[in-house]
Parts: structure tokens; sequence; C-alpha cells
């Protein structure tokens, strides 16, 4: 073992409380991959200058007999999770200097547990973006190939994870934000099912999409934290516990919906299929499944979410916190500080969302997303009445290159396998399935196994036998 | 294509203030999403037999959440005198 930072939590967990090491020890091991790594990798937007400190109470908390899967394990958080007195500036000019004055309930949870928090990492400017290149702070460097994407918008947290500069990671998925760079920084990603995990204390983007979720180097790790953070909360009335839904059959069946995978590139669908007839080795059985209404599944989220994004990013006015700019009048004061705060995609997105609800094309924009929105679930919730979990690509590509997605609806794109679960609020994880070359380089891709709601178990089962 | 004033309308609605090159750019990319998203038509409307996914939450009105010290949320304030937020004056003497 080179470094300490390179084991996965179970295995850190396991030395920590047979006393082989400290949490201090682990700390510093990933302040030093963080020394090394990074400048080049831009992870790290800020990485708190009391980790040892943390650290050094999770020991003191061992040795006075506390236990916990998590205690003295160094996590990476996502920068749009509030940590009372930290900044918390989702990748933005707008809350640059926003100091958080609560804890998000996550927070509370992995504080109860003993985590170290090593730091915020990087991430597309509220949550918008499947590249990282929508940062303030500039892209996050795919730690497999600098000259590519993370993926994003939680490109930080999974780049962190790849790059062993903590041991795990806490990442937002409102359209795939966990599970794509996931998928291209070769780890786990989960999103679990809508109000598993409370949203209070997220800085909001899309909220009948958003879920926090983990990001980890195994299936195990993943269900570690998973396991942490989950849980109804009276915080978020729209979270639920875990007799909300009914449990599901154990069939040994999964669902290959194969008429939605034409635009796979052929060595990611040949990595998919091996990894499929890995499973059958296993003792599952593949089944064709259909989803009629999946095709229109991103179209009808890029209606959804910019309408949701641009009502939850009204708040942003220069009046109460964050950035302020002073124009001739209110009106000029809110469009200056707006204008100012905001990057060109966060900007992009409250224009589409403010058309799509504007009148005269509501109807016919956000009323009928609405309407394919319950076909989408109900034909998703069918699917899964007689598999386990639906099986697909997480993303059609590896990561591309930096820049190489220049036009917004090829990056939207990225998407297309991801969105369904936010759509219809299912749970689903990225696993790498393998790696694919280009240019030269090794590229790790991810296969999306998507569960029944309340089902997380289903995906860990099943992901853990493709490890 | 959406025009160029449908995007200084939207600008403004949405409390933007965009530079000309940028209302030209979003001109075209708006246009663009907006065509793709506009396949969402041809879909058949829901038959709304199935469970929404929304549904009431009631709770009691008491207080619960405490979201920071009134210190800290004071501190937010972009310009601050005293325990006062300095606001833009909006009410103006008839003259």
């Amino acid at each position: 073992m080179s470094n300490l930072a390179d084991l996965t939590i179970a295995e850190a967990s396991k030395k920590l409380a047979a006393g082989e090491i400290t949490a201090v020890d682990l700390a510093r091991a990933c302040l030093e991959n963080i020394e090394k790594h990074n400048k080049e990798l831009n992870v790290y937007l800020e990485v708190f200058d009391d980790v040892v400190v943390q650290a050094e109470a999770a020991d003191k908390r061992r040795a006075a007999g506390e236990k916990h899967p998590l205690l003295g394990i160094p996590l990476a958080i996502k920068d749009n999770i509030l940590i009372e007195g930290r900044i918390a500036s989702a990748a933005s000019k707008m809350l640059e200097h926003y100091v958080a004055t609560y804890d998000a309930t996550i927070i509370t949870k992995l504080k109860e547990a003993g985590a170290v928090f090593v730091g915020r990492t990087n991430m597309d400017e509220f949550a918008m973006g499947g590249s990282n290149e929508n940062s303030a702070y500039g892209p996050v460097h795919n730690p497999h190939d600098i000259s590519r994407i993370s993926g994003g918008s939680s490109g930080g947290s999974a780049a962190a994870v790849a790059a062993h500069v903590a041991l795990g990671a806490l990442g937002t998925d409102t359209g795939g934000s966990v599970r794509e760079p996931a998928s291209f920084c070769g780890v786990v990603g989960l999103k679990p099912t809508y109000g598993a995990v409370s949203r209070s204390g997220l800085i909001a983007m899309g909220s009948s999409l958003d879920q926090a979720g983990p990001l980890a180097k195994t299936v195990e790790d993943a269900e570690l934290i998973f396991n942490a953070i989950q849980g109804k909360d009276a915080y978020d009335s729209t979270s639920v516990d875990k007799g909300t839904y009914p449990a599901p059959a154990r069939t040994k069946k999964i669902g290959v919906p194969r008429a939605l995978l034409n635009g796979v590139d052929a060595d990611v669908l040949e990595r998919f299929e091996s990894s499929l007839t890995a499973l059958e080795h296993k003792g599952y059985k593949l089944v064709d499944i259909e989803l009629p209404s999946a095709p229109l599944a991103l179209a009808c989220y890029y209606i959804i979410m910019p309408a949701e994004a641009s009502t939850n990013l009204a708040r942003y006015d220069g009046v109460r916190y964050g950035l302020s700019r002073k124009g001739n009048d209110l009106a000029e004061d809110y469009a200056a500080s707006r204008g100012e705060g905001f990057g060109p995609e966060v900007r992009r997105r409250i224009m589409l969302g403010t058309y799509v609800l504007s009148a005269g094309y509501y109807d016919a924009y956000f009323g009928k997303a609405t309407a394919a929105r319950e076909t989408l679930r109900r034909e998703v919730t069918e699917a899964l009445k007689g598999v386990e979990a639906i099986a697909t690509p997480t993303a059609p590509v590896p990561a591309p290159k930096i820049g190489e997605k220049a036009d917004p609806l090829s990056m939207y794109l990225l998407d297309i396998f991801t969105v369904t679960a936010n759509l219809t609020g299912n749970p689903a994880i990225s696993v790498p399935m393998g790696t694919v070359t280009r240019e030269g380089s090794e590229l790790p891709v991810g296969l999306q196994l998507t569960a029944a709601h309340g089902d997380e178990q289903a995906l860990f089962t099943i992901g853990k036998e493709l490890q | 294509m959406i025009s160029l004033d449908d995007i200084r309308g939207l600008a403004a609605l949405a409390r933007l203030k965009l530079t000309g090159a940028e209302e030209e750019n979003l001109q075209k990319d708006i246009s663009n999403i907006l065509e793709y998203v506009g396949q969402v038509s041809a879909i058949p409307a829901a038959k709304g037999e199935e469970k929404p996914m929304v549904r009431n939450v009631m709770r009691k009105d008491e207080l619960s959440a405490v979201l920071g010290t009134r210190e800290d949320l004071l501190k937010a304030f972009p310009t601050r005198e005293g325990d006062f937020n300095v606001v833009r004056q909006i009410i103006q003497k008839d003259e």
C-alpha cells in the first residue's frame, strides 16, 4: 500500500477499528495526495484548514468507545451542500463569499457518524452541466486523462475519489450529476430514490429532481455512505421512510431496453454486453423490455429542470446575501447582480425556464412535459414489476475532451440515459464496467442500473456482482 | 426561431442584464433547444390512473428549524448598518 488514501472506506474502517491506523493517518494521506494532485486536477475549491483537527476529534471519539463505519473517514463534499460556518458557493460568483448558517441534514448525519470533511469540491455552477466546465473556477480535469472532462456536475467529487484525495464523496444528482461523472472517472455513483435522502441544506436546482448521493470506490462503500445519510427528515416534506414503498420481488431478472441503445459508441456497447454476460454467469436472466416514452425523456427533462431552476434561482436578488451590484433603480439592481453573478449556462437555463413557464407557452411545454413524465413513470414502474433492475450504459461515450462539447445541446445529450431516473424518482447507480481506448488513453465507462422506488438494495446486490 | 425582441423580453422577465453579443448567442441556443424539447408535443396525455408523485404533507405550525443565528444571517447582508440591511428606497413622495 503506497498511500493509505488508496484504501476503500470498508478497508480503512476495519483498520481503524483494529487500531492499525488512525483517522489522523488517513487525513494526512489525503492531504499529501492533495498537495501532489489538486493543482493539476482542480478538484477542491477549498481544502479545509482543520482536517487534521477533525481527524483528531474522530480518534478521540473512537478511543471513548464510539463505533461507526464512517468514524474518521475523510470525505469530500460538493460545494452546494451546506456546512455551518463554511463557504458554500455552488461554484458560482454569486455565492463566492456566502457562509452557510446551518448544516444540511446529510451533513448533520455525517457529523454524528464522525466523518472528516476534507474540503468542498468543484462542480458545474449551481449544478448545471455535465462536464464541470461551467464552474466559475475552471474545469475539473479527469484523473485518467487530464485533457478530458471529469463529467459533472459533481465532477470534483467524482475526481476526488478517483484521484484518492478523499476516500468517498457526496454529490448531488438532478439529471445524472452523480452517475455521469462516476462513469467518466471510473468510480461508483448512486442517485437514491427521490426522497430517500433529505434535501434540506442543499442549494436547490430542480426541487422535484434533486437528490444527494454518494460517490465511492466500491459499491460497498457507496452503500455505507447511503446508509449514513438516508432517512425521513422533518425539514424535507418530500423525504420518505423505508415503509413508503412496497418490498419488490426478487426475480433475478434484469431488463435491457435495447431499442434505446442506438447512439452508444461501439466499444462502450461491447463493455456493456460483456458485463451483462457476466451477470448471466452469476445467475441473472436478461429480459428485453420496452420503455416507449424513454426517447422523450431528455426533451421532457430540459423543460422541467430549467422551469424549476429558474424559479429556485429567483431568490438570488443581491438584496439579502450573495453578490450585490447597483444600477439606477431596484429593477436594475436585480438585473446587474444576476447578470454578473450568474455564468453563461445558468443564465441560459434561467432564460429557458422563463420561456417555458410564460403564459401562452406553458401548456405546450411544461404541461406536455409533466404529462410525459407521468407516462414515463408508469412505464418504468410497470417494467420493474417483472425485473429487479433495468440496465443501460450510464453515458453513450467515455469522457470527451475539455472544450469538445461547446454546443449546449450536444452537452445535454450526455444525460440521455440518466435523466429518466430523476424524472421518475427511481434509484439508479453507475458501476464501472471497464475501459475503452481513445487516443491512447484508457478511459473508464459505467453501467447504470435502475431499480424500483425504495429498492436501493437491488442496486447494491447486483452492483457488487459486477465488481 | 425566437426573435431578439423575445430574448430581451425574457431577460427583463428573468431580471438578467445581458450583453448584445450574449443576446444573439441566446437567440440561437434557445431556438435550438426549444426545437429539440418541442418533441414532447408528440406525447399522448397521461391516463391519470397512476398515483401522482406529488402529495400533500401536513405538519404542525411550530417553530422547529434553526437555520442559523441572527448574527450569522445579519453578516450575510451585502450592505449592513448596525442590525439593519440597507435596501433601496422604493416609495417616493408625491411631487
